[in-house]
């Protein structure tokens, strides 16, 4: 929102002070300023001089030569003996006798103020006669498009006075942020921001210097010429109207020009002019009808205007020219026989305001800011009134608004018709109490409970009555009635928002909150991602963030269904057009770049979330979210040779430093990916391990997750180097299970006795059947002992793929005496006799 | 194996290409070279059959075809692919036949996401501040989004949240949402503190997590980003409050004492609403690049909870008032460690993320 402060001035009974203090107070009470514009030295030495005389210039066929009166002010240039300056001017208007803008040598166009070069001017031959800049026109001003002519100016102005000072151009405008004021529609207009700056300073508004007359629907004699009908007042609680005659179609005066471009309005002609002036400084949006152009519609001697929902199949052409369908609860305003505008969007081209209109119908009028902006969004239509009914504008300020385009088209020559059309469905006690909300009685511990203050009922009163809210005390309460242009007071909160904003949040005491010293609840899902991440990291791994939307794509080379992802309606690409269904894929597909960029081996871990349509209604209704941990490891060839075997066992490898770090490595079992038939959520999770080298993770009967390498054609079509495995676990398993117990044993003091066994099995036979086995012969074998069990070598002949032979390391000791080498021999002969039994196993 | 979830076959609309499509994957089954597919004479004639058309039918015609020899090239590939497949492995052993055990990389490599690292370091404050975390969700409702904060249908005050939407959709029709803002977990932390509160314990919550807004991605924007919400809530609680706990928080995030200020704002769940600016850490007010030399910076919106929020989770708004605030957390890693560019977070760039411990 641009806000004059040449124009708010207009508006306020005191002396504004320094602009950077108007600045920071509007700051810290009003909204954020975005930019502060000083339009003053944009104009600097353009002065208003007159043309005293105008010829022809030889040799061209559209030059003048002019000799302008500056009345002497401007400095270093070229004067006849009469004290005039030559210009030379190519507009078709120029004549003599007219006062015009003119921008003396070294003077800047003010158009071209803020480009890289800004053109400034110099004396310079044209055809050979020298010019001493030039006559400007309302382009060059940047008041306006029109580059047809020079800008005339209208009234009386001493030569070589200042452009900028006569029209206001030597101006501040500040732009304040628009969201501040989502709810407070009459800060839309110069004049809502004008009160509250007056509030903010602690002075007295008066908005009656604008809204002055009375003002009151009229029948006249006249009222037949106009029948205006509305089928839909839940949606347009008010249309007034009034028909102005004999208007001719000009440029507007300047000064109203100005004051539109000031603040980043285009000038078109005075009618349209006049309503973009009404809107600008009231917040109330205006439409002129040419009333002619009614009649013509319908053929018939009075014009009709209807005010109804759209016809099926119903089109009409836009002022912008495009043709639309609209939507079918749009407010459509339309003739007896035809659609002639969008409520409260744009009007339509069948009704417009051109050159040769010379009576309009003026509409004030108030329509539902949902429907507003829903027809808005729609039909992908933004304008300027848009932005304002958008708000909800107050329904009690359409014929004040009237009134003021009123006297300025009267101005402009206009005769206002004596009827005054004014159709309105709004409850008798609103229009009585002329408030849109009940008064709200308030008691001053109230508000200052809430702001943390001891102002008095007095002090309260004054800021809002500053404002012109009605305020009366009664018992210590304060009975607060909002004025009518304001749509934003309907609690005692909002009380509390206005005396806090008006009196200055900045004043606030600042103190904490007090509370008792009970300790707070950890989040223990919280607790253990950062335990993940710590453990981790710590065993050189990077944890990454990918987005939680995926390709479509990716889905497929992983071999996942579509089907399951929840997929976005408004994606900005294809690249984020799915929930992602697990981790992994995201992972997998940040291997190949950091693979290229030169990194040889590396864990990648992420810690987020996923989501299915098969788990769409947990308690909530809502679909289910998995908190998930995924790790993927990979190396490329030349790193892998180093290595050694297959990628599966290095990221095994992370899985037990992690699970171990949990308190769970003892419990975990790991089983072929293949020996179940998964269905439902764990299938989405199982599709791009490669058979035969992955598995599941469990925990007392619970999948904690999968462990593996990937498909080749995973691997082909995410460009993955061969050596690559990882896991993804499903985090609220891991906290259901995870374990706090410590997994410290009491030192032994006795010396530990180390002796390896190696056994030879059938390549069928697993690891873990083997270690089970004979962990259980040393658990059973001693009272009272320590002991560890850990792998030593497991090795294959290259000339015997059926067998393979595997080494474990027992220590043991015992906590009472020293233990003997033979005794722990008896326990690995246990442990060689139970594997012989159950599988076959032998002693090496 | 698992070709058949990779590749299903696809259709076409040209019959032509659809009756030949249906033969050669018919063929494919039988054939032992699995390449020879892709020599069949009746796909060649196909292509030289292009020529023969009106111009207009080339474009959508060739594209079909390429179309059906992609696909046929996808076929071949997964069948090459699978044949290289390597032996199964001993899943529950330690580590691989005649291999070492594999050793962990260097610790020093190894990294936690700087976004995390800093989230926790917020959170770890806001903890020893008394405030319990919980983590927002990712994928939402309506509800939560607007209706229960104070956005009735339609409010002009959505058209401030990009929000993405799924195209399914819940039990009443509606799409499911990508929150775009961490304050979707307000209702539900009310709701389930409420008990608490009337038991004369303040309701005192902060949730971090993961946002998304429809915006176009530059050096300053992602449309995914992190945010952390707070929500006080007790008798008595005042807007004077909230700024001096605010205030408290990143004295001691950073270590120093800081001016603060605010500017007037609109958010439709909370009233009044502010913007939270705090003189700048880094130059102490001096002017430096980190606040583009204004001595401030804008660090999130605040304000003490409307009453129809409170409402709604059914708390007495005569008894209790609040506040609630939500910032993002970019900002302060960026502001701190000097990172030129927002999308370097999700971009899984190893050289990124080993910058950090």
């Amino acid at each position: 929102m641009k806000v004059s402060l040449n124009w708010i001035r207009e508006y306020l009974d005191f002396e504004l002070p320094a602009t950077s203090e108007v600045v920071a107070k509007i700051g810290a009470q009003i909204g954020g300023v975005d930019e502060v514009t000083e339009l003053g030295p944009r104009y600097e030495r353009v002065l208003i001089v007159r043309v005293v005389t105008c010829e022809k210039l030889e040799n061209s066929d559209h030059l003048n030569v002019c000799k302008i009166d500056d009345g002497r002010v401007a400095t270093d240039v070229e004067r006849d003996e009469q004290g005039f300056v030559r210009v030379v001017c190519g507009a078709a208007n120029v004549r003599a006798g007219i006062t015009v803008a003119w921008l003396p040598p070294g003077a800047t166009v003010p158009s071209s103020y803020d480009a890289a070069e800004p053109f400034v001017l110099s004396a310079r031959p044209l055809r050979g006669v020298i010019s001493n800049g030039m006559l400007a026109s309302p382009a060059e001003l940047a008041i306006g498009d029109n580059h047809d002519g020079i800008l005339e100016l209208e009234g009386d102005h001493e030569p070589g006075a200042s452009f900028a000072g006569a029209f206001g151009l030597n101006d501040t405008i500040i732009d304040i942020e628009n969201k501040m004021f989502t709810h407070r529609p009459d800060c839309f207009g110069q004049l809502g921001v004008a009160r509250e700056i007056a509030g903010i300073f602690g002075q007295q508004f008066d908005t009656s210097k604008l809204y002055n007359t009375d003002v009151q629907a009229v029948h006249g004699d006249d009222a037949g010429r106009l029948e205006i009908r509305n089928e839909i007042p839940e949606l347009v609680p008010r249309f007034a109207a009034q028909i102005f005659d004999g208007l001719t179609v000009a440029p507007s005066p300047v000064w109203l020009q100005t004051k539109l471009s000031r603040v980043g309005m285009r000038p078109i002609n005075n009618i349209v002019d006049v309503t973009n002036y009404c809107m600008l400084l009231t917040g109330q949006p205006l439409h002129a009808y040419d009333y002619d152009k009614l009649l013509a519609i319908d053929g018939v001697d009075h014009a009709t205007i209807v005010v109804r929902q759209p016809h099926s199949d119903e089109e009409l052409t836009l002022l912008n020219g495009k043709k639309i369908k609209p939507r079918s609860e749009a407010i459509l305003i339309s003739s007896a026989s035809q659609a002639i505008g969008l409520g409260g969007v744009m009007g339509g081209a069948d009704s417009e305001v051109d050159d040769t209109t010379t009576r309009i119908v003026l509409e004030s009028a108030s329509f539902d800011m949902y429907s507003i902006r829903r027809t808005s969004m729609q039909h992908g239509l933004f304008s300027d009134a848009v932005t304002r009914f958008n708000k909800g504008q107050s329904p009690l300020q359409n014929l004040h608004v009237l009134a003021v385009a009123r006297e300025l088209l009267v101005q402009f020559g206009a005769t206002a018709a004596d009827t005054i059309y004014d159709l309105r469905t709004l409850p008798e006690d609103t229009l009585e109490r002329n408030s849109l909300h009940p008064a709200i009685t308030i008691l001053p511990e109230f508000v200052n409970a809430r702001l943390g203050l001891s102002l008095s009922g007095e002090v309260m009163q004054r800021l809002l009555i500053n404002v012109e809210f009605d305020v009366q005390e009664q018992d210590g309460a304060l009975i607060v009635l909002a004025p009518f242009w304001r749509t934003d007071i309907e609690l005692r909160e909002d009380i509390v928002e206005e005396i806090g904003r008006l009196y200055g949040f900045d004043q606030l005491p600042h103190a904490l909150p007090r509370r008792e010293i009970t300790p707070v609840r950890m989040d223990s899902m919280l607790e253990l991602k950062q335990t993940i991440r710590s453990v981790l990291s710590r065993a050189g791994a990077n944890e990454l963030l990918t987005y939680s939307f995926v390709h479509g794509n990716l889905l497929d080379k992983v071999g996942q269904d579509k089907q399951q992802a929840f997929k976005l309606s408004n994606a900005l690409s294809p690249d984020l057009q799915y929930y992602r269904l697990s981790l992994t894929p995201s992972l997998l597909e940040k291997i190949h770049p950091n693979s290229k960029a030169g990194y040889d081996r590396f864990g990648l871990f992420e810690l987020g979330k996923s989501h299915a349509v098969v788990h769409a209604d947990d308690t909530e209704q809502m679909p289910h979210e998995y908190d998930r941990i995924a790790f993927v490891y990979a190396a490329d060839s030349k790193a892998a040779q180093q290595l050694q075997g297959a990628a599966y066992y290095q990221a095994h490898a992370y899985l037990m430093v992690l699970l171990d770090k949990l308190g769970i490595a003892e419990r975990a079992s790991l089983v072929p990916l293949e020996s179940y038939d998964y269905a439902g959520r764990d299938k989405l999770y199982t599709s791009y391990y490669a058979v035969g080298r992955a598995a599941s993770i469990f925990i007392d009967n619970h999948c904690l997750g999968q462990i593996g390498e990937y498909t080749a054609a995973s691997r082909q079509a995410l460009k993955l180097p061969d050596y690559v495995a990882g896991f993804e676990l499903d985090l609220a398993m891991l906290l259901k299970h995870a374990s706090s117990e410590s997994n410290y044993v009491p030192l032994p003091r006795f010396p530990k006795v180390v002796q390896d066994i190696t056994l030879r099995v059938l390549a069928t036979v697993t690891y873990q059947q083997l270690y089970d086995i004979a962990a259980l012969i040393v658990r059973e074998a001693g009272n009272r002992t320590y002991w560890t069990l850990e792998p030593l070598a497991v090795y294959q002949s290259s000339d015997d793929s059926e067998h393979r032979n595997i080494s474990l390391r027992l220590s043991t000791a015992n906590y009472d005496r020293t233990m003997t080498d033979s005794e722990v021999a008896v326990i690995l002969d246990a442990v060689a006799t139970a594997a012989n039994q159950a599988l076959q196993a032998e002693r090496i | 194996m698992r070709t058949d979830i990779l590749v299903r076959d696809m259709t076409y609309q040209n019959p032509q290409i659809a009756e030949v499509a249906q033969l050669l994957n018919e063929r494919f089954t039988g054939l032992d070279t699995k390449s020879d597919i892709l020599r069949a004479v009746e796909l060649k004639a196909l292509y030289d059959q292009i020529r023969t058309l009106e111009p207009a039918e080339r474009g959508p015609f060739g594209q079909e075809l390429n179309q059906l020899r992609a696909e046929l090239q996808t076929k071949v590939d997964a069948v090459i692919a699978e044949a290289s497949a390597l032996p199964p492995l001993d899943i529950t052993a330690p580590f691989d036949v005649n291999a070492r055990a594999p050793a962990l990389l260097p610790s020093e490599h190894g990294s936690m996401h700087p976004l995390m690292s800093e989230m926790n370091r917020v959170l770890e404050v806001f903890q020893r501040m008394g405030f319990t975390a919980v983590e927002s969700r990712e994928i939402d409702d309506d509800f939560h989004m607007f209706e229960a904060l104070n956005f009735p249908e339609g409010h002009p005050a959505r058209d401030d949240y990009d929000t993405f939407m799924t195209e399914q959709k819940n039990g009443e029709g509606k799409s499911y949402i990508a929150p775009a803002h961490t304050s979707t977990m307000q209702h539900r932390v009310l709701l389930e503190h409420k008990a608490d509160l009337e038991a004369g314990k303040p309701i005192a919550v902060v949730i971090p997590g993961r946002v998304f807004r429809n915006e176009d991605l530059d050096a300053r924007h992602e449309h995914t980003f992190y945010q952390l919400e707070g929500i006080y809530v007790d008798r008595g609680v005042n807007a004077g409050h909230l700024i001096a706990t605010l205030q408290t928080f990143l004295q001691e995030y950073y270590g120093k004492q800081l001016e603060v200020r605010t500017n007037p704002f609109y958010f439709p769940f909370t009233e009044p609403s502010f913007e939270f600016m705090l003189s700048c850490p880094f130059c102490d007010k001096a002017g430096c690049s980190i606040c583009s030399q204004a001595g401030w910076i804008e660090l999130l919106g605040c304000g003490m909870i409307h009453p129809n929020v409170l409402h709604a989770a059914g708390i007495d708004t005569n008894a209790y008032t609040g506040f609630a605030w939500g910032g993002g957390i970019e900002r302060l890693v960026m502001m701190k460690h000097g990172i030129e560019d927002i999308r370097y977070f999700e971009s899984g760039r190893l050289d990124f993320l080993r910058k950090f411990v």
